[in-house]
């Protein structure tokens, strides 16, 4: 310990053996005179006990962190989330009276309501082309389905009119054929009340 | 009585321009040569209110206490407690020149408005063009006097194959309610 630190003393001591001829010698002669023993240079034994001293350990904490380095959760520094103003910035409001700064608003404004506008024209022009289509098509659904009803109608119709041509045939046979019967029947019991 | 600030302004705009067109600059333009006006309009706010009003008259009100200041210029609307904008039915004089959609309305239709009801298409004599749904609309009566303002119900198109009694525009303000509304339309 006592060799490698050079003391003012020491160095007189070098000095007074006939000045600087080698390390070796001079720390030769150190290590004689601290063997010595009573002359033991004090600031050593100092620096050893500044690290556990209050001065020093004030010194080392130096280093602050942040909230932000600390990384804790938003909800549990002191501050609400939505309280805390960016630093730097001027209190207060910042008035637009000038009219360059209006007009700038107002173009922004009117440019997004324009796009806002367009967009709704297109989407309502979409819509009212999808409900023309879907209509046309329901048109044409039921224009087949009636179609085909009158189709369907028509046959039997037709049917009718063949089968009714038959029938009168027959209605005119047996009308002349059961012409007596008819009038036999004609005289049949009926019962009234009073 | 303040100058608005920039969110304040925007709020404001976004609203004017619902129901108006691009010509909504005029109000703010500086006046032009040799026009009858020569002075420049500002808006101003009072408490919650916003007023517009030559910069010259808006200068005078300085002088007044905040207090003792009740109206100066036309009232335009006032801002909620929440940040959103309501325009007041003092604000169709200013809205109505620079109208984006507008609805004539035939003479048997106008005591309905006039009486706070919305307006039904049996009503409708005119209808703006290309209108889309639930935009701003400026009612006029055949006269192209200015009765009131309102939001579209259905577009154009839809309104065409609507029934006479369905509703096309829903009234927000009408000239009537400067007698309905007699108390409490300009009370702070």
């Amino acid at each position: 310990m006592a060799p490698t630190k050079g003391s003012s003393k020491g160095g007189a001591a070098a000095g007074g053996n006939k000045g600087s001829k080698s390390s070796t010698l001079s720390s030769a002669s150190r290590v004689s005179k601290s063997s010595k023993g009573a002359k033991r240079p004090p600031p050593v034994e100092v620096k050893n006990k500044a690290r556990t001293e209050k001065e020093n350990l004030a010194k080392k904490k130096k280093r602050v962190y942040t909230e932000a380095e600390l990384d804790l959760p938003k909800l549990n520094s002191i501050t609400p989330v939505g309280v805390v103003k960016p630093k730097g910035k001027k209190k207060g409001k910042v008035f637009v009276d000038d009219q360059e700064g209006m007009m700038t608003i107002l173009a922004m404004v009117n440019a997004e309501k324009e796009g806002q506008i367009e967009s709704k024209m297109m989407k309502a022009r979409q819509l009212e082309e999808i409900r023309e289509a879907k209509k046309k098509e329901a048109e044409a659904r039921i224009a087949e389905k009636k179609g085909k009803l009158e189709a369907v109608k028509d046959s039997i119709r037709q049917k009718k009119k063949g089968g009714k041509g038959k029938s009168d045939d027959r209605k005119t046979t047996s009308s002349s054929s059961s012409g007596s019967k008819s009038s036999g029947k004609g005289k049949r019991k009926s019962v009234s009340f009073a | 009585m303040r100058a608005l600030d920039e969110t304040e302004t925007r709020t404001m705009f976004t609203k004017l321009a619902s129901y108006t067109g691009a010509s909504l600059s005029n109000l703010i333009a500086p006046p032009a040569e040799g026009s009858a006006t020569t002075e420049r309009m500002v808006f101003r706010l009072v408490k919650d209110r916003v007023f517009y009003l030559p910069e010259r008259i808006a200068n005078f009100a300085t002088s007044i206490p905040r207090d003792s200041l009740l109206t100066a210029g036309t009232m335009i609307g006032k801002f909620t407690k929440t940040g959103k904008f309501r325009l007041n039915m003092s604000s169709l004089s200013i809205i109505a020149p620079h109208a984006r959609v507008k609805c004539w309305v035939k003479s048997n239709g106008e005591m309905p408005i006039l009486y706070g009801s919305n307006v039904l298409k049996a009503h409708v004599a005119r209808w703006s063009e290309d209108a889309p749904e639930h935009s701003g609309c400026v009612i006029f009566n055949q006269n192209d006097t200015p009765l009131g303002f309102g939001v579209t119900a259905r577009s154009t198109a839809e309104m065409r194959k609507l029934e006479p009694t369905a509703i096309v525009v829903f009234a927000q303000a009408d000239v009537g309610m400067y007698l309905r509304d007699e108390d409490t339309l300009f009370t702070t």
